[in-house]
């Protein structure tokens, strides 16, 4: 086919040429690094669940697991093999990146074959308990001394940022190649309706197992990179909380959009990070901004409901409620702190107004744009030319 | 040899019988239409053909093979594909995407190679895109092809409806009350578009309808059905004077 490898090496090239470019600017500072590995592996995690939940439209809740999987592979891989793993470490990364994959593989199409013929809550049900019996067993994992739940130290430690932001790169390149092909639009069509789909020919239950399979795999690739990288696997870096994180990525981003499964991996990750840094408040302040955050997500919703006038007027509107209710916000604070017996409550620490910052906003988005981020839509190039087109209408 | 022939297909769900002991032949090209009051056990007979229920007792035969009990899937890949009656399709999917979503079935590339986009599977979807934008412009919707499918109107949903079906390209289409809900212009379309599907794909048509003058005008074997019982088969003629057909859909004379 013309044009196929130039546009194909291409890719790679730049795939390869971002993965190192990232690994440079995050070298130096060791805090910062590991953000940046952390931030891919989520992004591998996100796109990974958003194959299964997304796309096929199978609720599945206990992610973590597959994650866990991968890195336990790979620890007690180089518990047995010390000196091999030590001779080349990359290589042995490499190695363990790919078995990791394979077991964790293998533990989706176990769980999945049995459970992927629930529907709804009744598989995320399943997937959750799943979840939990892998952390468990593995919490009870134990080799002479080691393991239990102080879990195992991974002595071969490789610190790749470049890799493990190639191996994002590769699960978001697997995901959109599917995407583009009839294949992978069968996936939708489950997700769809499944009744038709098994009119169409499509084998519903395969492509199920499928997704789940190819999910759990690279969530397992991501889990040995995790592994080599922490220089430990343990059962407590894969509670569920880190299953409900992912999920929470997949929907804000929007539900079967892989954009919206990245873009969403990125913010989650890092923006509770950089409100470490929020500043000692005091309470009115805080007060007022939580009243006027709520009144701004009313009107805001009311405004979308029934204002149908032009989409610049009602652009304008919109950014003219956000811009009142910061300057009521400010004034109302003040006001609030001014009141002596506010005076005397002690200013509240940023760091623990973080995750209420971090939960109030999430809230926020789910009122405000249910489908996520991108909705189903998916970045692309048309978008900049389109800008400003009319939208296509159907008639007979 | 006929196309399909069902022998005493009977399905039971506990105590009721709906359909019972059902027998007929379809022979290749035919336009055949089942028809009967509501809850006759139509629509029950095409699930019983396309694999979505198994009968309790009975034979069905296609192309002289027995069927009874395949899955739909693989009923469909054998030449069998159907359309809904209360329509089902990938709604959020574009039309195009509709009809090429049912076009894979006859795939040849691998898995590895779709997660890939190796230059076959390329080939492969751009082929399968180029014959659904045939089967489109035949059901008149490839100017709207890259429209997302729940945004069309209910007339051009039946229609893609019956297109994409026609991408698994069978030998025995089941329409499953195509003109419900139709005016009489577009019935007549509907009619027209029926014959010259037919004759461009040399197909055999199987269809579930209410309107009498529809299926008369179009039909030309009809079986009917009244409660999971067969009452009477043959051409729109006998079946328009048939005093059972009559008292089915009138009630009996005083």
């Amino acid at each position: 086919m013309k044009g196929f490898w130039p546009v194909r090496l291409g890719s790679i090239g730049l795939a390869i040429a971002a993965a190192f470019l990232i690994d440079q600017l995050s070298k130096g500072n060791d805090f910062t690094q590991r953000l940046v590995v952390l931030a891919a592996l989520y992004v591998t995690l996100a796109v990974s669940l958003n194959l299964i939940n997304g796309i096929t439209g199978q609720f599945s809740m206990g992610h973590a697991a597959f994650y866990m999987v991968g890195a336990y592979t790979a620890a007690i891989s180089t518990l047995f093999h010390p000196e091999l793993a030590a001779k080349n470490p990359l290589l042995w990364l490499f190695g363990m990146i790919i078995f990791g994959m394979v077991t964790a593989g293998i533990a989706g199409l176990l769980v999945g074959v049995p459970s992927l013929r629930l529907r709804g809550d009744y598989l995320a049900i399943v997937t959750l308990g799943f979840g939990e019996i892998v952390r468990i067993v593995a919490n009870n994992v134990k080799f002479d001394t080691k393991g239990g739940s102080y879990g195992f130290s991974v002595d071969v430690h490789v610190t790749a940022v470049w890799l493990a932001w190639l191996f994002a790169f590769s699960a978001i390149a697997i995901c959109r190649n599917l995407l583009s092909t009839a294949r992978g639009l069968t996936f939708l069509a489950v997700r769809e309706d499944e009744t038709a789909s098994l009119a169409m020919g499509v084998n519903v239950t395969q492509t199920k197992v499928t997704a789940f399979v190819i999910g759990a795999a690279l969530a397992g690739g991501a889990g040995a990179i995790l592994a080599h990288f922490e220089g430990f696997a343990s059962s407590n870096m894969f509670t569920m909380d880190v299953s409900f994180i992912i999920v929470t990525m997949v929907v804000l981003g929007g539900t079967g959009s892989i954009t919206g499964a990245v873009v969403a991996a990125v913010l989650l990750f890092f923006v509770p990070e950089k409100m470490r840094d929020l500043p000692d408040m005091p309470i009115g302040g805080i007060t007022a901004f939580f009243i006027l955050t709520g009144l701004a997500v009313a009107a805001l919703r009311y405004v979308s409901q029934h204002y149908h006038g032009a989409a610049s007027r009602k652009a304008m509107i919109y950014s003219g409620v956000v811009i009142g209710s910061v300057i009521v916000a400010a004034i109302l604070g003040a006001a609030l702190n001014a009141i002596p017996a506010v005076k005397l409550v002690p200013l509240v620490e940023g760091a623990k107004l973080r995750l209420v910052v971090f939960a109030v906003t999430l809230i926020v988005l789910m009122l405000l744009r249910p489908q996520g981020i991108f909705g189903k839509s998916e970045f692309s190039w048309d978008w900049f030319r389109r800008l400003g087109k009319k939208q296509e209408v159907a008639t007979s | 040899m006929s196309l399909l022939q069902l022998k005493e297909a009977t399905i039971r769900f506990g105590g009721l019988t709906a359909v019972n002991a059902v027998s007929f032949e379809i022979q290749p090209g035919q336009l055949f239409g089942l028809i009967g009051p509501n809850g006759a056990g139509k629509t029950t007979c095409f699930n019983l053909i396309t694999g979505v229920y198994k009968p309790t007792s009975g034979d069905i035969l296609f192309e002289g093979q027995p069927i009874a009990g395949t899955p739909p899937n693989k009923i469909a890949s054998r030449g069998i594909c159907r359309t809904f009656q209360n329509i089902r399709l990938f709604k959020s999917m574009s039309v195009l995407e509709n009809v090429v979503t049912a076009g894979f079935l006859r795939h040849k590339t691998s898995l590895l190679s779709s997660l890939l986009y190796t230059p076959a599977v390329i080939k492969e979807t751009k082929e399968l895109e180029a014959e659904a934008m045939q089967l489109l412009k035949a059901v008149r919707l490839d100017h709207v092809a890259h429209v997302c499918s729940a945004d069309l109107s209910y007339g051009m949903q039946r229609r893609l409806e019956i297109a994409r079906a026609m991408a698994t390209q069978p030998k025995l289409l089941l329409l499953d009350e195509p003109a419900a809900g139709m005016n009489p212009q577009e019935k007549q379309d509907l009619n027209g578009m029926v014959r010259n599907i037919r004759e461009q794909f040399g197909l055999t048509v199987l269809l579930i309808e209410h309107d009498m003058r529809f299926v008369m005008s179009l039909c030309e074997q009809i079986v009917v059905l009244d409660h999971g019982q067969e009452i009477a088969q043959g051409g729109p003629d006998e079946i328009r004077n048939d005093p059972k057909v009559i008292a089915a859909y009138l009630g009996e004379p005083a």
